[in-house]
């Protein structure tokens, strides 16, 4: 399969009243077309930096980031972004939330959009919730309607900022399943960023691990279980040996 | 099986029932004291009045209030000093709150105005606004003008600094989030912003009135031809306590109205 995603040399400078920080020192990788890839790293090490530079929220000091052989552009279109919390706005209905990205790009009125949104609602279970206001929901169907919020848009690339950090592990466990099940039969191209190694290998088809700040890529892990979905790899006898090289990457 | 409303009927359980029966009975002890409080506070005081403990011409009474009040009612000029406080409370209010949120809006717009204002803001905040009374006087005339101005001034600056404090507080995650979507500035203050701030709007809405009213009694008290604020000035200076609280009466029942025709709005919007 091609390449989606592409980071070349890819510096980030930011200033500071007191000094400049080199947040990233020339990041090269590159992610693969309908692959999970995540991104694991020390805490502060520029790993949200990254997604904000594919989102096209921030630009790279140097260096140039491709996704589908065109740079980002500032705000990139093409681009899906899921927050650590799931953001739903609680003065609007599930369906409003959920058209919200259509309704900013004035696509509100298209068809084609609205049978996808009502598809994906149908398909992922929520379809009978589609009037309620996001309190009404459990923290895990909160996520799901964040995520097709975001897949309704259609975008090439989905960025995952940490979405799972803010439920309880159980919980937890179950989302990650969830997601991991609608991105890949939605056969969508996603890029976690996670400080949990565990997460990151039970989603990922390839970890990108990053050194300390000024980061750069210490090393790129292609991951292979049987399992197919996240609670099953996580029972992989090869489970632990990754976890283990990962870990000795990051101390 | 259907109840009186037509909704399908429930059977709850024992225990429920007995929670919604305490719900119940809570509710209407506490209105039940709040009643009996009231009216504890008038019968006493209609009595130390009637048994010469305190001088009615210095505390008045409840029954001489009402007398009061018919009386001035006879007169037709009650509904003059009604309607003028009135009126001026609803303009002053509506002005300030309109004016103040849309000042919040252009202030939350430019993070470069908003910090050159700052100062600003903090000293008019601080700045007790009865002592721009002469001023307002000269600058807009005596009367109704004088008051709306004095009821405006005492109202904005709170409501600017309320609303900017909502709409700058709003999660960066969610700007970003609306960002990632390409929303523009505008996109985000009508769908974000605005909709995120309701419920400080509505704090702002009941705090404003009980404002308005204060910054209307001060007008009136200033300079004025008409109003409680001017009636309660004139029983004291011709020594009848009775018309300045008979008007403190009516301005207790005016103000407690507004406050509840707005406070509906909290349960509404407050998340």
């Amino acid at each position: 399969m091609e390449n989606l995603l592409e980071f070349k040399n890819v510096k980030y400078f930011y200033q500071t009243k007191e000094n400049e920080i080199n947040a990233l020192d020339g990041i090269n990788f590159s992610i693969k077309e309908k692959d999970f890839s995540s991104i694991v790293g020390p805490s502060g090490c520029g790993k949200t930096t990254i997604l904000s530079l594919t989102a096209g929220l921030l630009s790279p000091s140097e260096g140039e980031i491709v996704l589908d052989g065109k740079p980002i552009q500032k705000n990139d279109g093409r681009i899906g972004y899921m927050f650590q919390r799931d953001h739903l706005f609680e003065w609007r209905t599930i369906w409003q939330n959920i058209i919200l990205g259509l309704e900013i790009q004035k696509k509100n009125k298209d068809p084609q959009k609205l049978a996808l949104a009502e598809d994906l609602l149908k398909k992922y279970d929520l379809y009978n919730f589609k009037n309620k206001k996001p309190r009404q929901l459990s923290g895990g169907m909160r996520q799901r309607v964040a995520l097709i919020r975001t897949l309704v848009l259609e975008p090439a690339l989905l960025l995952l900022d940490e979405p799972f950090s803010a439920l309880d592990f159980q919980t937890r466990l179950t989302v990650c399943d969830d997601v991991y099940e609608i991105i890949k039969s939605e056969q969508k191209t996603a890029l976690l960023v996670t400080h949990d190694i565990s997460e990151a290998l039970s989603m990922s088809d390839k970890i990108i691990i990053l050194s300390k700040r000024p980061a750069v890529v210490k090393k790129c892990v292609d991951i292979s279980f049987s399992g197919t979905i996240p609670l099953s790899k996580r029972e992989d006898k090869e489970f632990g040996k990754y976890f283990e090289m990962i870990w000795r990457e990051l101390i | 099986m259907k109840n009186k409303k037509g909704h399908p009927k429930i059977n709850y359980s024992k225990a429920r029932k007995a929670y919604l029966r305490k719900l119940k009975k809570d509710k209407l002890l506490v209105l039940f004291c709040q009643i009996a409080l009231f009216l504890l506070f008038l019968g006493l005081w209609q009595l130390l009045a009637d048994f010469g403990v305190i001088d009615p011409f210095f505390f008045s009474s409840p029954s001489r209030i009402v007398s009061t009040i018919i009386d001035l009612g006879k007169g037709g000029n009650l509904w003059i000093h009604i309607w003028t406080s009135l009126y001026e409370t609803i303009i002053g209010f509506l002005i300030a709150t309109i004016l103040g949120v849309l000042i919040a809006i252009l202030l939350w717009w430019s993070e470069k105005l908003r910090r050159i204002m700052e100062p600003y803001l903090i000293i008019l905040n601080s700045l007790p606004k009865i002592a721009l009374g002469p001023m307002i006087i000269f600058w807009v005339g005596s009367g109704t003008g004088a008051t709306i101005v004095m009821c405006v001034l005492i109202c904005i600056v709170i409501t600017t600094i309320s609303m900017l404090n909502a709409f700058i507080s709003c999660d960066n995650d969610k700007i970003l989030l609306m960002k990632s979507m390409h929303a523009s500035k505008l996109q985000i203050l009508f769908k974000l912003i605005l909709p995120n701030a309701l419920g400080d709007f509505v704090s702002v809405l009941k705090i404003n009135v009980g404002m308005s009213w204060v910054g209307t009694i001060m007008g009136e008290y200033l300079s004025s031809k008409a109003g409680l604020g001017y009636l309660i000035n004139y029983g004291s200076q011709i020594l009848k306590l009775d018309i300045v609280m008979a008007s403190i009466t009516l301005l207790c029942i005016l103000a407690a109205g507004m406050y509840f025709l707005v406070s509906p709005l909290e349960k509404r919007f407050k998340k």
